[in-house]
């Protein structure tokens, strides 16, 4: 299969180094404490934020910093076929996972000690890097819910077809099966704190393929900035009138 | 879940005896009501639909299928509603079954009626390709993203919504296959048949708190609440089904009374509904 | 980072599940040509003083792929929705269009238009997705006018009529292929166009000689949706058409469905299909299946196509599988088993290029020369089919290329048109030529980017290559190698030392090509490309440049060279105690010929080293071969001839069965070991990326023929494994020397081919090696002339850590895809050498008309087929002339394999010897043959 033509153009017509369309938005959930919708291109999805508020289940209560809990779910519609999605699947549990442990490292939970932090993930469309889109929603909805972190995180993903490294493979790309690899970083720190990968894929190869995504996730970061500069001023305009 | 204060508890009843809601509404007028299709592109129809902060996204996949036995001349429509954790805290794990499960009853009364089939508010009929063999089978899937009170309403809107906007993708039977079995079929995809949605009814909920009901409630008069009575009912003015939840027990005559109240208030939402959906298929051609 | 572009999403309704993708429209989609002043020229590829530019339509390419291949046409732009419509619809058409856009020489450049912001066009609501597509071209094509102004005029080239009157509503330069090749003013480019059929634009000015009053030869192709149920219910058959080589009124389908072969009589129940069409088939009514004649040499509606001689196919994938008929003990043969079917449809048609000559024919009078003629192709297999063209009087006497475009109901043949002429009938460098194109081998020159990876010549070792670490000095070991006398391209070397414990110290030294041929290059790409060398009888063409070949990778004697060694510990009771792997330098001490070294061994007054290496090895070889006999190994026999060639004018001087000594098994089993060992490690080191060679263990069905003929004379043999097989074999010997090579022959023409295959696609058990009868086996040692062995000399490499591992072996379906061509080059190459064999015995027997002694391997109806030992040639000999066909002079028993006059006065029995007329006769002309008769 030919993911990348001759002229240098992948099926959706980027480039090897383009990424996808993204898009962003603040305050999807205006119930939650922080909320936001996330897009890259086709794939979508929505982070809430809920907290820092008072542990639920005690026994889970830690003395010295904030419990940071997080769940990620699809949608029933959110893939081309549809299915069932339950709850709690491996799949779900994993992801999850992950982006706890990569938002936990960059809240400031010793600033709320005794008190819970959730973050709910939900994707409503999925095409290819929903892992990132994830990552990024939850660190915009993190922000609007004005809890401490250290720096934003970001995340992006790049793999390498027709031995060419691409930037954020779309479903069709990320289906080749060729490897993929997942990167979170914190961009002022310049610290990788995600990284996964599947397949295999020669060192010096791998080396310009997380620099891809690393080049990526600093890309987002700006545009998160931005949203979030903007978000600010508009709160600020608020406030004023 | 909503923790209000005596003070606040008569302040709410109060102001609904007074027709005059906490935030400025009459007992029969809903809040803002925002409708957009077409929001998940894979789905051959969907439709988001905000009512205040309550914000849900319906989607319809349509997959061809065999009728079931007995009903022949039917299609099948299943509804499955999803509470998302994003909505409330409360719904994460398996918190959100209880009320998915009771919304997708609710749903599935109030639009496709008994098992027969007979009343149903969306017309299976339509659906069937070739009589006992193929059939479009449509899954329905809704989700809560945001909940502030009046959900029922709110799906039933938005699949009202997604259903206007679903293209079934026309198909061509290969003529000549013997009776016994099951006949090949192309399905092109260029040409899409519009489902027709005329017949497909709006929900509305009264809620009853104090001597009044009212329509829309907000979670915090849901917690006043004595009982709810959802009722669904078409263009020409039929009920396609009534679902109580829960509550006190009510006098038949107000049931019946509540049935032509909402007979009412469910033309001019149905209007409200048809403008929205409308404006929002011109902006989604565009 | 971020490209801020509008973009537009598609939805392609599948099957029925939605997909959506999203689709990128750019701003930075270049138009091509050097001079255009907004565009970025860097990867312009229109020439820069170009008066017309031709956007092509996508029927162009389909059907005038031939036409855009010459030269002739240049400044084209190809959109890449033609591209795109051109590989759904033909992936070969698309691999030609795709290697004339890369060719540095054409001036045809890729207009990415789909992904251009101006030139991408949405569907409009009820437009099929054709008409968007023209749409799409014709805006593509206004674009360039628009962009380019006035300067350069652009051409759309389409011979969609309703397009084509678009165009011109919409101001657009329209016109047909053939009245824009009418006005080049080339009349030798008008024969390679292809006759249009009657929904495309017409041809003005041709007029029609096919006779009006045409009927209807052949029944109608079914629907495609008609033949998918039919499938799906079990009423038709789905499979790939084979057409028997000796008669082409006779195919095979194989068919899944039904577990067994269809066979297809005649060319009405054939309707219209080519060998390699995937075709649909119905089944006839049992009534109508033949038996009896399935098994004539010639079919019976056979006008004036001829039976040929053939070479003996050497395996069981070449010849279309006989099954046996159940009980038919009796005289009567009514009522066979086999069913017959006839194709109702044409799933995939194999259409390609085909090498013959046109049937001689007056030149006709008419006006303009344009003449219409029958092609006849070399391959019977083929039809004839009917061509036009302008320059007949050049043609007559040519081997042309013929390319088929249609064939409808009405017409008995095909209609083609004419590609390109190979050169003069009968001359042997155009016959050789035919072999090569009939065969797909690339025996272009070398391309000046593929010489360009080349070292500097005269290459000779350096003091860096020694200081490598990993790479060990062995040129003061005594090595040597033996090969076909005259060989150039040694791959391979051998050394044997005795060690004081008494074991030996082997070592088998293979040339290092990987040194000289790195991945990832142009030179790398060919060779995988060629997939191996090809010898023919008079010439070689080789899978690298000659320097590599012959001189630079070539282990010839008495120079340094580059080497991979396998080097053995071995007791003298041949057991592997030890084996290690390196690169190496070493220097042969002698080049033999087979000739020569057994002439050594046998010589006893010889004690000089290198003879007693030689012995030594013959010894521990001997060994080692009778323990691959003990496991099951067979001794396989195939019918190898070797000609005798006239240095001057390369004429064939005497032809023979090819002798091996026991020099030969000596190299032989060394080069198997060093296989087997390279194969054991790369595999513990690369499970999942190996290359490996297996061949499958036969099934019962395919030793079918072998077990008749076996019990016909009264021979058991046992099939139950290949020991049992090799040990039946081995007693199966007969009242003469030659019955037992005849029975191997029988038998190796059973067995399917070994193939290479990617270790992660199979499981273990399946890598089986039946033939040699090792769990596993790879080919290593021949590296010059097989890119097989280049592959697996980078896994040895990677495996022993001196190198990485390249990327290809990250990516297994690229691997399998290599692997899938690797087979398919073999294949060829095997097949061109003996069509070449087969070449030079006809140019042989032209002036030697010879009696000789053939044996009977083949009983059919009205003959049988013999095998002459002397020539290795196998043909058919008739019993009953063609017009007395049919009158029940002889018959067949099938249970004794005997052919029987019917009042008993004669019988002809299987493996019976008898005396033969050999004689080349042409019986249709530019069809010489070999005709074999009895005496």
């Amino acid at each position: 299969m030919e993911y990348v033509s001759p002229e240098g153009l992948r099926l959706d017509g980027r480039r090897p180094m383009e990424m996808r369309q993204i898009r962003a938005e603040i305050g999807a959930v205006s119930k939650a404490d922080g909320s936001a919708v996330f897009e890259m291109g086709n794939t979508k999805v929505i982070a809430a934020v809920y907290g820092p508020r008072e542990v639920q289940n005690r026994s889970q209560q830690l003395s010295d910093q904030a419990l940071v809990r997080c769940e990620y779910s699809m949608a029933n519609f959110s893939t081309g076929d549809r299915m069932r999605k339950p709850k709690g699947d491996r799949r779900s549990i994993e992801i999850s996972l992950v982006i706890r442990q990569t938002m936990e490292e960059c809240i400031l939970t010793h600033l709320m000690p005794r008190s819970q932090i959730d973050i709910y993930v939900q994707v409503l469309q999925a095409d290819g890097g929903t892992r990132s889109a994830c990552i990024n929603a939850a660190t915009l909805a993190l922000a609007d819910a004005g809890i401490p972190m250290r720096d934003l995180v970001t995340s992006c993903s790049a793999g390498y077809l027709n031995s060419t490294p691409l930037l954020d493979l779309n479903y069709v790309e990320d289906s080749a099966g060729g490897p993929d690899i997942t990167v979170g970083i914190l961009p002022k720190l310049d610290k990788v704190t995600l990284l996964q990968m599947d397949s295999k894929l020669p060192i010096d190869i791998l080396e310009n393929v997380m620099q891809l995504a690393t080049e990526g996730c600093k890309a987002i970061a700006n545009y998160i900035r931005e949203i979030l500069l903007e978000n600010t001023k508009e709160l600020e305009y608020r406030r004023g009138s | 879940m909503v923790g209000l204060s005596l003070g606040e508890q008569h302040f709410i009843q109060g102001g609904i005896a007074q027709d005059l809601r906490c935030d400025g509404r009459k007992r029969l007028t809903y809040r803002p009501i925002n409708v957009e299709t077409g929001v998940i592109p894979q789905a051959n129809g969907s439709a988001r639909v905000r009512i205040g902060a309550t914000e849900v996204i319906a989607s319809v996949k349509a997959e061809l299928g065999k009728p079931g036995m007995g009903q022949p001349d039917k299609g099948k429509v299943f509804i499955y509603i999803d509470c998302s954790s994003t909505a409330e805290p409360a719904f994460e794990g398996r918190g959100g079954e209880e009320l998915s499960a009771e919304l997708s009853t609710a749903l599935h009364r109030c639009l496709l009626g008994a098992k027969s089939g007979a009343g149903a508010g969306i017309d299976r009929t339509s659906l069937v390709v070739v009589e006992g063999k193929i059939c479009w089978d449509l899954y329905i899937d809704g989700l809560v993203v945001s909940s502030d009170g009046n959900l029922l309403d709110a799906l039933g809107a938005a699949i009202k919504a997604a259903l206007s906007n679903t293209g079934i993708p026309s198909v061509k039977v290969t003529p000549g296959a013997s009776n016994d079995e099951q006949p090949e079929v192309d399905v092109s995809d260029e040409e899409f048949l519009q489902f027709d949605t005329s017949g497909v009814p709006a929900i509305v909920t009264l809620t009853k708190v104090g001597r009044h009901y009212i329509v829309d409630a907000t979670p915090e008069e849901e917690s006043q609440m004595s009982s709810a009575v959802s009722i669904s009912i078409n263009r020409k003015g039929h009920v396609c089904g009534i679902t109580k939840r829960g509550g006190a027990g009510l006098d038949p005559s107000v049931v019946l009374d509540m049935v032509s109240v909402a007979k009412h208030v469910s033309e001019q939402l149905m209007n409200k509904l048809d403008s929205e959906i409308a404006s929002a298929e011109a902006e989604d051609e565009s | 980072m971020l490209h801020n572009k509008s973009f537009v999403k598609k939805t392609k309704g599948g099957k029925v599940m939605k997909q959506v993708r999203e689709h990128y429209l750019r701003d930075d989609i270049y138009c091509g040509t050097p001079s255009c002043t907004v565009c970025d020229s860097s990867g312009a590829r229109l020439s820069d003083s170009a008066s017309t530019i031709l956007v092509v339509d996508t029927n162009v390419v389909l059907n005038q792929i031939d036409l855009l291949e010459n030269s002739a046409i240049d400044d084209v732009v190809v959109l890449s929705i033609v591209l795109e419509e051109v590989k759904n619809k033909n992936m070969s058409v698309y691999n030609r269009l795709r290697a004339i856009c890369s060719n540095s020489n054409r001036k045809f450049f890729v207009f990415s238009n789909e992904y251009h912001r101006d030139t991408y066009v949405k569907e409009m609501s009820g437009e099929t997705k054709n008409d968007r597509n023209d749409r799409a071209i014709r805006v593509a094509a206004q674009w360039y006018q628009k962009h380019l102004g006035g300067a350069v005029k652009v051409l759309l080239v389409t011979n969609d009529k309703e397009n084509k009157r678009k165009a011109s509503e919409e101001g657009i330069c329209a016109e047909t292929v053939e009245s824009y090749v009418k006005s080049l003013d080339r009349p030798d480019l008008l024969d390679l166009l292809v006759r249009p059929s009657s929904e495309d634009a017409e041809m003005e000015d041709v007029e029609d000689h096919r006779p009006s009053k045409r009927k209807v030869i052949y029944s109608e192709h079914k629907p495609m949706s008609e033949i998918t149920s039919g499938l799906h219910r079990g009423i038709y058959h789905q499979g790939k058409l084979r057409v028997n080589r000796y008669n082409p009124f006779e195919a095979y389908v194989g068919s899944e469905s039904i577990g067994d072969e269809i066979i297809i009589y005649g060319r009405s129940n054939m309707n219209r299909a080519f060998d390699g069409d995937i075709v649909a088939v119905e089944l006839l009514p049992e009534d109508q299946w033949q038996g009896e004649k399935s098994l004539s040499i010639v079919g019976e509606e056979d006008e004036d196509e001829d039976e040929d001689v053939h070479l003996a196919p050497n395996s069981a994938d070449d010849a279309p599988r006989t099954t046996p008929q159940q009980g038919s003990t009796g005289v009567t043969n009514a009522g066979s088993s086999r069913p017959s079917g006839r194709i109702v449809g044409i799933i995939k048609r194999n259409w390609h290029s085909y090498c013959g000559s046109l049937e001689p024919m007056p030149m006709p009078g008419g006006s303009r020369g344009v003449a219409y003629a029958l092609f006849v192709s070399k391959d019977r297999r083929f039809p004839k089919i009917r061509i036009q063209t302008r320059q007949l009087e050049n043609l007559l006497d040519k081997r042309i290329m013929v390319s088929v475009d249609s064939w409808d109901r009405q017409s008995r043949y095909p209609s083609g048109h004419y590609v390109r002429t190979i050169g003069e009938i009968g001359d042997r460098d155009t016959e050789s030529e035919v072999v090569l194109i009939e065969n797909d081998i690339n025996s272009r020159p070398f391309s000046a980017q593929v010489l360009a990876c080349l070292p500097p010549l005269p290459w000779s070792v350096s003091s860096e290559d020694l200081s490598i670490p990993f790479r060990q000095d062995l040129r003061h070991l005594r090595v040597f190698s033996v090969d076909p006398p005259g060989c150039k391209d040694i791959d391979d070397a051998l050394h044997c030392y005795a060690l004081p414990n008494g074991n030996f110290e082997v070592g088998v030294h293979i040339a290092d090509v990987t040194n000289f041929v790195f991945p990832g290059t142009p030179l790398d790409d060919e060779a995988s490309q060629r997939g191996t060398s090809v010898y023919l009888v008079e010439r070689r063409i080789d899978m690298l440049p000659k320097p590599l070949t012959e001189d630079v990778c070539s282990l010839r004697s008495d120079v340094e060279r580059l080497a991979f060694s396998v080097i053995w510990e071995m007791t003298p009771e041949a057991d592997i105690i030890s084996t290690r792997y390196t690169k190496s330098v070493i220097k042969s001490a002698a080049a033999l010929s087979y000739v020569e070294a057994q002439a050594r061994m046998d010589d006893s007054r010889l004690m000089d080293p290198v003879t007693t290496d030689l012995r030594n090895m013959n010894s521990l070889a001997k060994k080692m071969r009778l323990r691959r006999i003990e496991r099951g190994a067979l001794t396989l026999a195939s019918a190898e001839v070797k000609f005798q060639i006239d240095t001057e004018t390369h004429d064939p001087l005497d032809i023979g069965m090819y002798q091996i000594r026991e020099a030969n098994q000596m190299v032989e089993e060394f080069m198997l070991a060093a296989n087997v060992s390279v194969a054991q490690q790369i595999l513990k080191s690369f499970p999942l990326c190996s290359l490996l060679r297996r061949h499958p263990t036969p099934t019962k069905e395919m030793l079918e023929p072998l077990l008749r003929v076996s019990a016909a004379i009264g021979l058991n043999l046992d099939v139950s494994s290949s020991k049992a097989l090799a040990d039946s074999l081995d007693l199966a010997v007969g009242g003469d020397p030659y019955f037992n090579k005849l029975i191997r022959i029988l038998a190796t023409r059973c067995m399917s081919q070994a193939v290479y295959f990617c270790s992660g696609d199979l499981s273990p058990p399946e890598y089986h090696h039946y033939g040699l009868a090792t769990p596993l086996y790879t080919h290593f040692t021949s590296p010059i002339r097989r890119y097989a062995d280049v592959i697996v000399h980078r896994l040895l490499a990677a495996s022993i850590g001196i190198s990485k591992l390249p990327s290809v072996f990250q990516d297994r379906l690229q691997l399998t895809s290599i692997a899938d061509n690797l087979n398919y080059r073999h294949r060829n190459a095997q097949m061109a050498g003996r069509a070449s064999v087969e070449l030079h015995t006809l140019i042989y027997f032209r002036k030697r008309p010879t009696d000789t002694e053939a044996r009977i391997v083949k009983i059919r109806s009205n003959g049988f087929f013999v095998f002459v030992p002397k020539y290795g040639i196998e043909g058919p000999v008739y019993l009953t002339t063609r017009a007395e066909k049919g009158s029940g002079e002889w018959y067949v028993d099938e249970q004794e394999q005997k052919i029987k006059k019917m009042d008993g006065s004669l019988s002809y029995s299987i493996l019976q010897t008898v005396q033969i007329h050999m004689e080349v006769v042409e019986p249709q002309p530019n069809r010489p043959k070999l005709q074999l008769t009895l005496i």
